[in-house]
């Protein structure tokens, strides 16, 4: 009985592994398995949908989906009003769902070659594994180029393809990355509150220190969610990879940022959670974490959904110890060439991210700080005027925000980023836990980088193979 | 030829019903299960970011796979939780099953209920849960620890050992019912007259259970270890939650299981769609591989057991 | 360290109460065992329904608040707020009812047709069947995908609903259980009656296999009532999700409603866990009966 159902095992084993060759032999035919058959939008196409979009709006009609994920959906329902005054005739659809399970769909549809929405949010870490992607429509042909000086810089470089030739996103928003911290605590302990006095005092690693201890009592209260999180804000531009795709850990002053790191590891005064935990969320809400740092947009998360009871609690300023300034995140708007209504697509995105009067509709509900720069003239006082939720506090966030995103450098990414940025937190877990040195921590997370990340890089290689400019 | 023809048409005839029942599982596996399998591996020969060209790359992506330190680690990982999360399941499953089976308790169908219901739930909703429980700073364990005076423990941090823990003690939460209703449901099987006689005998409760129940129980107990054995392949959702949503699985990779590995690659994380196909596959052939060497061993000396009530053809 | 010594302690105080005491001692030993691990069985579901009347802030904090809190009414509002749970519910009842409806009747024609035919290729057929057991459904998700979009299935429920009625432990569960349970003198006997095939099996066998139907029904109205990684990919649209992708969707970077989402989950479990209460009795016989027996 027994030695039948082997026998029997084994056949059914080998029949299916003999029809493969018939089976691809006969997918060969009508473009295999689907991936990238859709035709990419020629030149003339291309000027005849910007030419509609720009002089005759009313002629643009149908129905968009558009994905993305909260809240971005508020930031559109703000601004579509607006946008259904120019062009009456659009109908769009908002399909949000959460930031992960957008990007798989996203992903899934651009492989199958159909599904995808009209047009979609792309989160800033995702951008690189699209950019030579030419399954997204190339925004250039429908004249986005004449809108790039408009535009930050760093932003508009992440989402053009590595020859330098197509641009398969519009920016939405910058992340400048922002110091937050309780006030009520830090009043509590004795410190200064006011943003410049802070940043004043936690300008060396020494002060930093200083206020860890002294706004920590082990097992209650907690400096950080993590000791892992100053040493990341050292790669938060995720510029892990030089344009050779070597790895690149070694910064200014990382040696001493770890030591800090540690220090604060070893004598209780973080967490020791995921920033984005449940956990960490509850102790921001509840003042038992007392700061963090994160791209600007995180203070519509403090506003709407962590501590919407905590206005006046909370302050914002520059990231300590001297650090660079840098960018958080922040997304983009892509068309996918499946979309069987590229007009009304691009009338969307135009609308939404090269408009003064949409962006600023978006940053007022949502936060999202526009990568459009006219947007800052336009409406000064959005970025000046004290924010009551901050305790009115001079200068604003925003204000500060505003500073540090003149200051981001243009930086190159890869589709390793994601992945390189998540062994930052496991390797100096793992390193600290070791009672390793700075230097050893270092190392490992080279190590683990390297080995999470060896086929995506390959991949990459392939990628900038394809595009032409790589060299062996 | 003619008349060999007319002999398959005539069979398919006298059999049509038969052939007709069985049909639709064969007619939407062709079409549903079958293409899609033989397309991912043909994928499994390529390089391919589902956005750009395909590159053949021959047996490459299996080569670079067995070469990824990371996937030994998820396969050691993915063995460890499942050989050590079997011992409860198994022999816990085993002397609930015995327990409940002998007249010494009552509330047989109240115990019975209750023990199956984690099978009824939802993997998402019972990881967060656990989550919690196994929370550093607010969880329930590290509460109940700390009452005896203990420290906290870093369950879902740390170096990282302690996630596979709870995922284990997940995972047998999960499966020790199941095992122990069908063993329950085995031993019903097995005539009462078998322990009345052994008890005649003078046999002690464990010679019972090593002696008569396991070996008369081992078609049963094949049937539930290559159910588990797949569960544990599959192991995903739980050390996805725990560790956070960390798709290396938390500090030292502590939490990575196989199938987190592959999502890792494709759909979920990355978008190394051959790279992810060869993963399924090689997958695919160890729990093959598992299955028949389970097979395998308990082929050997199968009694002949007495059963009551088994009416077969 | 002490914890771990005192359930050393209490662990050997029950064996030796097993070893030594006589009847009742044992008895008492015996009770302890499973009602302790019964207690760990439900801890979980009991923490689901607790949380589910608490605020995130209490559910997050120290030491853990383990008794029902009165914030039941706020986090019904914000669920009913965030997320339309009673379409999220309508969604799961369609796929999973006719899916279960679908899988029964196939696996049942199936598994009779290899436990009572003897038709040429029977053998074959079978053991292909169990290959197919073993492979990963993410082996093709990818061209599983794309073949649903080229159907235009996606956004739609029968995507989730016919790929999956092709199911291999059914027909195995159900071919098991017709060996074990249906007399093929019945069969027999209704074939002199001048019975058709198709009556034979509505009229006489689906009876005898109610058990099987109720224990296989309710093992697949669980999996597709949590189906998740093929509904994640398949429903697009916020008024197609089912409760697992609705749970998920509550899950957000920018904070989540700890208190509303177990709310949401009890709401998406609770149903499940009456029906298996309910069902409980023809389930385990379903199981009993003989399903697993070679």
């Amino acid at each position: 009985m027994k030695k039948q159902f082997v026998k029997r095992f084994l056949a059914a084993t080998l029949v299916t592994v003999m029809t493969v060759p018939v089976f691809t032999a006969c997918s060969g035919d009508d473009g295999g398995l689907g991936g990238g058959t859709v035709e990419n939008t020629t030149e003339e196409q291309g000027k005849e949908i910007a030419e509609a979009v720009d002089s005759d709006p009313a002629s643009i009609s149908g129905h968009i989906e558009v994905g993305g994920w909260p809240s971005g959906d508020d930031g559109f329902e703000a601004a579509l009003a607006g946008f259904n005054e120019q062009y009456p005739n659009i109908e769009v659809e908002l399909v949000f769902t959460d930031t992960t399970a957008h990007h798989q769909a996203l992903q899934t549809a651009l492989a199958a070659g159909s599904g995808a929405p009209d047009v979609a949010m792309v989160e800033g870490a995702y951008i690189a594994q699209y950019k030579d992607s030419m399954a997204l429509c190339d925004l250039n042909t429908l004249g986005a180029d004449q809108l790039k000086d408009d535009f930050v810089e760093f932003k508009w470089d992440q989402a053009t393809s590595s020859d330098g030739t197509r641009l398969i996103g519009i920016p939405w928003d910058l992340g400048p990355t922002l110091y937050y911290y309780r006030t009520d605590v830090f009043e509590e302990c004795g410190l200064p509150t006011d943003p410049d006095e802070v940043a004043d005092l936690m300008s060396t690693w020494d002060g930093v220190l200083l206020v860890a201890e002294a706004v920590s009592i082990p097992g209650q209260r907690w400096f950080l969610p993590s000791a892992a999180y100053p040493y990341q804000w050292l790669f938060i531009n995720r510029d892990y990879y030089d344009e050779d795709l070597n790895l690149k850990l070694e910064r200014d002053g990382d040696l001493e940022c770890l030591q800090a790191c540690l220090d604060i590891r070893n004598n209780g005064w973080d967490m020791n959670v995921d920033m984005w935990s449940a956990e960490a969320y509850a102790a921001y809400a509840a003042g038992t974490c007392v700061s963090v740092a994160s791209g600007s947009w995180f203070s519509g998360f403090l506003k709407t959904d962590i501590d919407p009871d905590g206005a006046g609690h909370w302050g914002a300023t520059r990231l300590p110890a001297g650090m660079p300034d840098t960018n958080w995140g922040g997304s983009f708007l892509v068309i996918p060439e499946q979309s069987q209504n590229k007009e009304a697509a691009w009338a969307f995105v135009k609308y939404m991210m090269a408009t003064t009067e949409a962006q600023n509709t978006m940053f007022e509900t949502i936060d999202y700080f526009p990568a459009y720069k006219p947007a800052w003239d336009e409406a000064p006082e959005l970025y000046t005027d004290p924010d009551p939720y901050f305790g009115n506090q001079e200068p604003s966030p925003n204000s500060i925000a505003t500073e540090i995103a003149g200051n981001v450098p243009v930086v190159f990414n890869t589709m390793m980023d994601v992945t390189a940025e998540g062994c930052i937190y496991s390797a100096f877990n793992a390193g600290a836990d070791a009672g390793e040195t700075p230097e050893q921590i270092r190392e490992r997370l080279g190590n683990e980088i390297e080995t999470a990340c060896a086929e995506l890089k390959e991949q990459q290689i392939q990628i900038l193979k394809d595009a032409g400019v790589w060299e062996e | 030829m003619k008349t060999q023809k007319k002999g398959i048409l005539k069979t398919l005839k006298q059999y049509r019903v038969a052939y007709v029942y069985i049909a639709p599982f064969y007619i939407l596996f062709a079409i549903f299960g079958l293409f899609p399998m033989v397309a991912g591996f043909a994928l499994s020969f390529f390089r391919w970011d589902g956005l750009g060209a395909m590159h053949f790359l021959g047996l490459g992506n299996y080569v670079s796979l067995f070469q990824d330190p990371l996937f030994w680690k998820a396969l050691g990982n993915t063995l460890f939780i499942g050989i050590i999360a079997h011992i409860p399941i198994l022999l816990g499953g085993l002397v609930l099953a015995y327990i409940l089976n002998s007249k010494l308790v009552k509330g047989q169908n109240i115990f019975k209920t209750i023990y199956f219901m984690p099978m009824v739930t939802s993997a998402v909703a019972i990881s967060i849960i656990f989550q919690n429980l196994f929370g550093y700073n607010y969880g329930m364990i590290n509460y109940v620890l700390s009452i005896f005076g203990e420290d906290p423990v870093n369950w879902l941090g740390g170096d990282g050992s302690l996630i596979r823990v709870a995922v284990i003690v997940m995972f047998a939460w999960k499966w020790i019912g199941w095992n122990m209703v069908i063993y329950l449901a085995g031993m019903q099987g097995i005539s009462n007259d078998i322990y009345e006689a052994a008890r005649i005998d003078g046999a002690s409760h464990s010679h019972i259970v090593f002696k008569i129940v396991i070996p008369l129980l081992k078609p049963i107990i094949l049937f539930t270890l290559i159910q588990s054995s797949i569960g544990m392949f599959n192991l995903f959702t739980e050390p996805y939650i725990l560790t956070n949503s960390s798709w290396t699985g938390g500090t030292n990779n502590g939490g990575l299981t196989l199938m987190m590995y592959l999502l890792n690659k494709a759909p979920q994380g990355g978008n190394l769609y051959g790279y992810a196909s060869a993963v399924a596959y090689v997958i695919t052939i160890m729990i093959v591989v598992i299955s028949l060497i389970l097979n395998r061993i308990t082929a050997e000396k199968e009694p002949k057991p007495q059963r009551k009530g088994g009416k077969v053809r | 360290m002490t914890t771990l010594l005192l359930i050393i302690g209490i662990a050997a105080l029950v064996l030796i109460g097993l070893a030594l005491s006589g009847r009742i001692g044992k008895k008492i030993s015996l009770y302890f065992i499973l009602i302790v691990i019964a207690i760990i069985m439900l801890m979980p579901f009991y923490m689901m329904f607790v949380m589910s009347t608490l605020s995130t802030n209490e559910i997050y904090s120290f030491p853990p608040v383990m008794w029902f809190g009165d914030n039941l009414l706020t986090n019904l509002k914000n669920m009913m707020d965030q997320v339309n749970l009673p379409r999220a519910f309508l969604n799961s009842c369609i796929v999973t009812f006719s899916y279960t409806f679908l899988v029964l009747l196939f696996c049942s024609i199936g598994g009779y047709a290899f436990s009572v035919y003897d038709f040429p290729g029977r053998k074959q057929l079978f053991a292909i069947l169990l290959g197919t057991m073993m492979v990963p459904a993410t082996a093709g998700i990818i061209p599983w995908f794309i073949m649903m979009s080229k159907f235009h299935w996606i956004n739609s429920f029968q995507a989730l609903v016919i790929p999956s009625c092709a199911n291999a432990f059914g027909i195995f569960w159900m071919r098991q259980y017709c060996q074990n349970n249906v007399p093929k003198a019945l069969i027999d006997a209704a074939r002199i009656d001048g019975c058709s095939e198709w009556t034979i099996f509505f009229r006489v066998i689906a009876p005898i296999l109610k058990p099987a139907y109720a224990s296989l029904g309710i093992m697949q109205f669980v999996n597709m009532w949590n189906e998740f990684m093929q509904a994640l990919i398949i429903l697009r649209k916020e008024d197609m999700y089912t409760l697992p992708l609705l749970l998920r969707s509550m899950v957000s970077d920018r904070g989540t409603d700890y208190g509303a989402m177990m709310l949401a989950s009890t709401c998406a479990v609770l149903p499940l866990l009456i029906c298996f209460l309910c069902a409980s009795k023809y389930f385990m016989d379903g199981l009993t009966a003989g399903a697993v027996k070679e």
